[in-house]
């Protein structure tokens, strides 16, 4: 009993990571059926602009909850940015074109960001401060859980919290959910579809920023390579969930990394990839829209 | 004067000409009704107008405001409300959110949203019974008064209609088209597009009959629900009307 | 010249090449002189195009000499082959595919397997890496058949990475180092061993691919294909199997990238699973969108951007994959068709066919009608069934019900259709119409009722199952394929009439020749037979409403059914051309073909209809002959409404 709930505290620690990249995946691919590659990549970037404000800037000597705080908040922002800028270059003229030239140029944007993080950052693995972080952690039962892995999965929850009280409170989160079925009968509604969008494709890199500041936090070392396991493992959590289902991203993130857990600590890591993607696809030959169903607007 | 005016609408899929010339006009407070066969081209000039699909040519003024151009939610600012072909609810929403949706442009005056809620609820009771259901378990006649509603949350000077009561038993569309009669004694003006030609001209005050992307017929809804050509056209098929009007 | 300079040089005429080809159409796409001189051009054998091109490519290379311009040509051969498989999955078919690469493993484990460890001639690997690889498409196919596209990306990486892993774990095949060692190929004694020797099996194997794909592009199957990727309700409905077919992309995509990989693996020697990697996959889609998704020119080009093109930029180092990654997503934008664009219309889609008289065609159609009707009369009734005769129900629809959430859409329906006679489905919008006639053809199954057509069930059959046993259809939004050209519409229609093997449209066969031509004369005469023999060459979406209707009719009607279906074809006509459609369905009838119409324009259905159902509600609410219909009270109630109305009053009131 002991090494099972051992392995899904690590489980669930990674899982909310994916969650949160999942999150962007399944709201971006919910309203224009676009697979955002790049997904993973702007995590990578998060993590990056992260790195250089608490070590090259050397914030980490600030007080740990502001250091924190502007470690979690900059990165976002920039990100949004960033994905932002992608959107409207690269994917806004290709919008009503076919879905291959599109998916095409996604996976060209993944390319870009990581080579240009690359060019930025250079390709050494780079060291997130590791005393930053308390080290210790607490005993549950025969559970050793760390301050950080219950810090990190405090704040992921409380970003998806945040998320759904958004999407299912505001006016603009109900939007959100309607262009995810209908994008004409949003229109008539008066809703700027294109803002939505937009919202959309911030919302999403904000989280994938997050997590991944936390991958760094957590594992300490990040690479610009870092973004295309991450992102593959979050879109699979979003399709195992049910694409453009957002309780299902979030249950799916959790899932695969109690899965990647399970195999690493029972099996082996080396078969962490046969074991998840033998799973999902049991899951859609059982079930063809993932556990919870999709949602996903018929294509424009 | 003219609320609504259409003027010479030409509108293309690629390269098929769906609208070839369209005139039409509504006056505050009217009901107008466009009859025709499917495939004339009815829900295209809807759809134009909203802002879905862009004209070729041609105009279309609210009020002396040019609409041609502006994007579908401009439309709607603007002050005109489209229910679609087909109803289009949300139907993963449930009933409420459907309606603060139709209110989506003064969403940030949380009171006026709700007293426009509450008087949507006065009209059809119904929907203030059911309005935490998901809108996709309403049953036929409701999902029609949901549309209508979330289309009128935003207080439209022009509500246009494409067919209200596809679907629905003989009783319902009738109770729908009382609605749309209320609506439009409020001074809401009123673009009906509905197979059911007699009903729809019973309530409207104008009516245009649009074929192949053409009107072959206006004139007084009362008019016209005389003239023997729209009789025929409904139990004898168009071509009385158009061997009227010679093909180019 | 450098290796370089001739890498640029061969990369300018060829985006130039495709540019002023692009250009070309644009300008001159309706000049007589031009499409004469691209009728003249297809006229040439493809493969004496291909063998020609690819001589001239190895030509450059022997010229030139330089060791490293030939190893690049190589890759470029094998990233062509490779992109030959991935667009029949995804050009053709239209089955996104992101694991590619597993086939190319698979390919090159197996060939390297067996000459390094049974110490087979690699020629003598080939088959059976294709064999191998075949089968792993079916092994991947089959469950994901039922998937949407969008999954299918998921899936299909999850495919390529577990095939990765598990060779990287397979100790017997080397674990992560991989197969060294792997011999050279070796024929007649003479062993092959410089980076030209290569080159030379690299563009014979690639002729083949590429010689072997087009084949298959025109074959019945590759037609058939292309229909799933347009439309695959519309496909099933005119009689395409669609799940087989996407199943056998699958096989044919597997086995081309098994030739790719075995080659691959003799050439480098030495193989890990490392080559195999999600960006080896991703670099195939983008040989084939680059080039054009479906343009097998478009694939030779996009193996040339992807391989050379990081090649001309190695001088950049560090920025080179950055540069690459922007210049790629910069030609999406730019022509996100492609480079070479595939073009499917084509002026003169008969050029070179036997003319036909007018009325020689009818007679003709009459005549071949006659025969397979009498044909599968006789198989009918070899089969143990009896042949329904003139005048006996040959569609009997009984108690019939459908229902969607709370709305009954259909509501116990009952009715028969007599052989021969022109039936009349109409009724207010909403009222059940389409719901019945797609549970007649298949697309749904009703929840309660029997079907019975040529007094056989068809409940629970899939619709191109119901469309072989000779049921025909349109669709009330015109469903034609858009992006294929009108008489290739039509002859997707003719594909449940023909058996030809894959194999025999693979090598071309006299005999599948034959049934190729057959195919297109009868294109060519149903689409005479509804009038649209001058549009043949043009894009279905180019034509008007009533054009669009006329074609989707004539690919109903192609296979020769005994019944046909038709929703709504008089929307959107003209009143002369109605009264042609009026002619159309007469002459269907005349052939002794029994019509079923759904249609809300009166005169039409009263001038032709022998019988009239009105559905109402989902219910029936009269059945009887136009002038009975005519005058039912029911009828014109549902119509125009009760003439006592008390909207009526209110409006009077008003």
């Amino acid at each position: 009993m002991g090494p099972f709930l051992q392995y899904t505290v690590i489980g669930l620690t990674v899982g909310s990571f994916y969650a949160l990249v999942a999150l962007g995946y399944t709201i971006v691919y919910g309203i224009i059926r676009l697979i955002n590659f790049a997904q993973g990549d702007l995590s990578m970037v998060g993590a990056f602009i992260g790195w250089t404000l608490l070590v090259s800037l050397g914030l980490e000597h600030l007080p740990l909850f502001l250091a924190i705080v502007v470690a979690f908040v900059v990165p976002m922002l920039g990100t949004a940015i960033v994905n932002l800028g992608i959107l409207q270059f690269a994917y806004k003229p290709l919008l009503n074109r076919s879905l291959l030239a599109i998916l095409i140029t996604a996976l060209g944007m993944s390319l870009v960001l990581q080579n240009g993080s690359e060019l930025i950052w250079g390709p050494a693995i780079e060291a997130y401060p590791p005393n930053l972080l308390p080290a210790e952690g607490m005993f549950l039962g025969p559970v050793h859980v760390t301050y950080v892995q219950i810090a990190l999965v405090v704040v992921s929850l409380l970003l998806m919290g945040g998320l759904v009280a958004f999407v299912q409170g505001t006016t603009l989160g109900t939007a959100m959910r309607a262009l995810a079925v209908d994008h004409d009968a949003a229109r008539l509604m008066g809703i700027n579809v294109n803002q939505v969008i937009r919202l959309a494709f911030v919302l999403g890199a904000m989280l994938a920023a997050a997590s991944g500041v936390m991958l760094g936090l957590y594992y300490v070392q990040i690479q610009f390579t870092m973004g295309f396991l991450l992102g593959l493992r979050a879109f699979t959590a979003a399709v195992l969930g049910g694409i453009g289902n957002i309780p299902g991203a979030m249950a799916g993130g959790m899932l695969i990394g109690l899965l990647e857990a399970y195999t690493t600590g029972y099996l082996s890591g080396k078969w962490e990839d046969v074991i998840v993607f033998g799973v999902l696809i049991t899951v859609l030959v059982v079930k063809p829209t993932g556990l919870f169903g999709e949602r996903v607007a018929e294509r424009m | 004067m003219a609320v609504l005016e259409v003027r010479d609408l030409h509108v293309f899929y690629g390269n098929i000409e769906a609208l070839k010339g369209i005139s039409l006009q509504a006056d505050a407070g009217q009901i107008v009704a466009i009859l025709g066969g499917n495939g004339a081209g009815k829900t295209t000039t809807l759809r134009t107008i909203s802002g879905l699909l862009r004209p070729r040519s041609g105009s279309i003024t609210c009020n002396g405001k040019s609409l041609v151009g502006l994007s579908a939610h401009g439309i709607v600012a603007m002050g005109i409300s489209h229910v679609p072909e087909g109803r289009r609810i949300f139907n993963v929403l449930t009933v409420e959110e459907n309606l603060n949706l139709g209110g989506y442009l003064i969403r940030s005056d949380r009171a006026m949203v709700q007293q426009r809620k509450g008087a949507i609820y006065a009209l059809f009771p119904r929907l203030l019974e059911r309005r935490m259901q998901l809108a996709g378990t309403l049953s036929g006649g409701e999902q029609q008064m949901l549309a209508i509603g979330r289309a009128i949350m935003s207080d439209p000077k022009v509500l246009m209609l494409d067919e209200p009561s596809l679907g629905l038993a003989p009783i319902l569309a009738r109770s729908v088209l009382r609605t749309v009669r209320e609506i439009a004694d409020r001074g809401t003006t009123v673009l009906l597009v509905e197979q059911n030609a007699r009903q729809a001209l019973t309530i409207a005050q104008r009516a245009y009959v649009i074929e192949v992307g053409r009107i072959v017929l206006e004139g007084e809804a009362s008019e016209l629900a005389k003239d023997e050509r729209v009789q025929k056209a409904y139990l004898g098929g168009f071509e009385a009307v158009s061997s009227a009007s010679p093909e180019p | 010249m450098t290796a370089d300079e001739l890498m640029l040089t061969i990369f300018v005429i060829f985006l130039a090449l495709a540019f002023v080809r692009m250009l070309a159409y644009r300008l001159y796409g309706e000049d007589p002189r031009f499409t004469q001189w691209l009728n003249r051009v297809d006229s040439v054998p493809y493969w004496s195009r291909v063998i020609a091109f690819l001589l001239v490519m190895g030509a450059v290379a022997y010229v030139d000499g330089d060791e490293y311009f030939t190893s690049v040509m190589v890759s470029v051969a094998t990233y062509a082959m490779l992109g030959l498989g991935l667009n029949i999955v995804v050009g053709f078919a239209g089955l996104l595919d992101l694991g590619y690469a597993a086939f190319f493993a698979i390919g090159a484990y197996t060939s390297a397997l067996l000459m390094t460890q049974t110490h087979w001639n690699f020629f003598a690997t080939v088959p059976l890496a294709v064999l191998f690889t075949g089968t792993a498409g079916a092994i991947l196919g089959y469950p994901t058949l039922r998937l949407r596209s969008d999954y299918l990306a998921i899936v299909t990486l999850g495919f390529g990475e577990m095939t990765r892993v598990t060779f990287t774990n397979w100790d017997y095949a080397g674990g992560p180092n991989g197969i060294l060692q792997i011999p050279f190929p070796e024929a007649f004694g003479y062993v092959f061993q410089t980076q030209f020797d290569f080159l030379i099996v690299g563009l014979v194997l690639l002729a083949v691919a590429m010689i072997f794909a087009q084949h298959l592009e025109h074959s019945r199957l590759g037609r058939g294909w292309i229909a799933i990727r347009e439309d695959e309700f519309a496909a099933e409905s005119v009689g395409v199997p669609s799940l087989r077919l996407k199943l056998f992309a699958y096989v044919m995509g597997g086995m081309w990238g098994g030739l790719a990989g075995g080659f691959f693996a003799t050439r480098i020697g030495a193989i890990d699973p490392t080559s195999f990697t999600f960006s080896l996959s991703v670099l195939a889609l983008i040989v084939i969108v680059l080039g054009g998704t479906g343009s097998l020119p478009g694939v030779l080009l996009g193996a040339l951007v992807v391989v050379g093109l990081p090649e001309v930029l190695r001088q950049f180092a560090d920025q080179r994959l950055l540069i690459f990654a922007v210049l790629l997503v910069g030609m999406m934008l730019v022509m996100p068709q492609g480079l070479w664009a595939r073009i499917r219309r084509k002026p003169k889609p008969f050029y070179g066919l036997q003319e036909e008289e007018g009325e020689d065609v009818a007679a003709k159609i009459l005549r071949e009608h006659q025969v397979q009707m009498e044909e599968r009369d006789r198989r009918h009734a070899a089969a143990g069934h009896r042949v329904i005769k003139e005048g006996e129900a040959i569609l009997e629809v009984e108690g019939v019900v459908q229902q969607f959430g709370g709305l009954r859409a259909v509501d116990n329906v009952t009715f028969e259709v007599r052989r021969g006679e022109i039936f009349s489905i109409i009724g207010p919008n909403g009222g059940g119409k389409t719901t019945l006639f797609n549970c007649i053809t298949g697309v749904q199954r009703p929840k309660a009722g029997r079907i019975h057509i040529d007094g056989r069930s068809v409940v629970g059959l899939r619709p191109h199952v119901i469309a072989s046993r000779g049921v025909g259809r349109t669709f009330q939004g015109i469903r034609l394929f858009k992006n294929m050209a009108v008489f290739e519409n039509v002859m997707v229609g003719l594909y449940p009439r023909h058996r030809t093997m894959t194999w025999q449209a693979m090598l071309h066969t006299p005999g599948e020749r034959k049934d190729e031509l057959r195919t297109l004369q009868e294109s060519r005469r149903w689409l005479g037979f509804v009038g649209m023999e001058a549009v043949a060459g043009r894009l279905a979406t180019e034509l008007s409403y009533a054009d669009q209707r006329r074609v989707e009719i004539a690919r109903a009607l192609a296979a020769h059914p005994h019944l046909v279906l038709f929703d709504e074809p008089a929307a959107g006509m003209n009143p002369t051309e109605k009264v042609e459609l009026d002619g159309i369905i007469r002459k269907i009838r005349r052939l002794g073909i029994t019509v079923v119409l759904i249609e809300h324009d009166m005169s039409l259905v009263m001038r032709v209809s022998d019988r009239i159902a009105v559905l109402d509600h989902g219910s029936l609410i009269a059945l009887g002959k136009p002038a009975e219909i005519q005058q039912h009270p029911a009828v014109i109630e549902a119509y125009l409404g009760r003439e006592e109305d008390d909207l009526m009053e209110r409006a009077q009131g008003a």
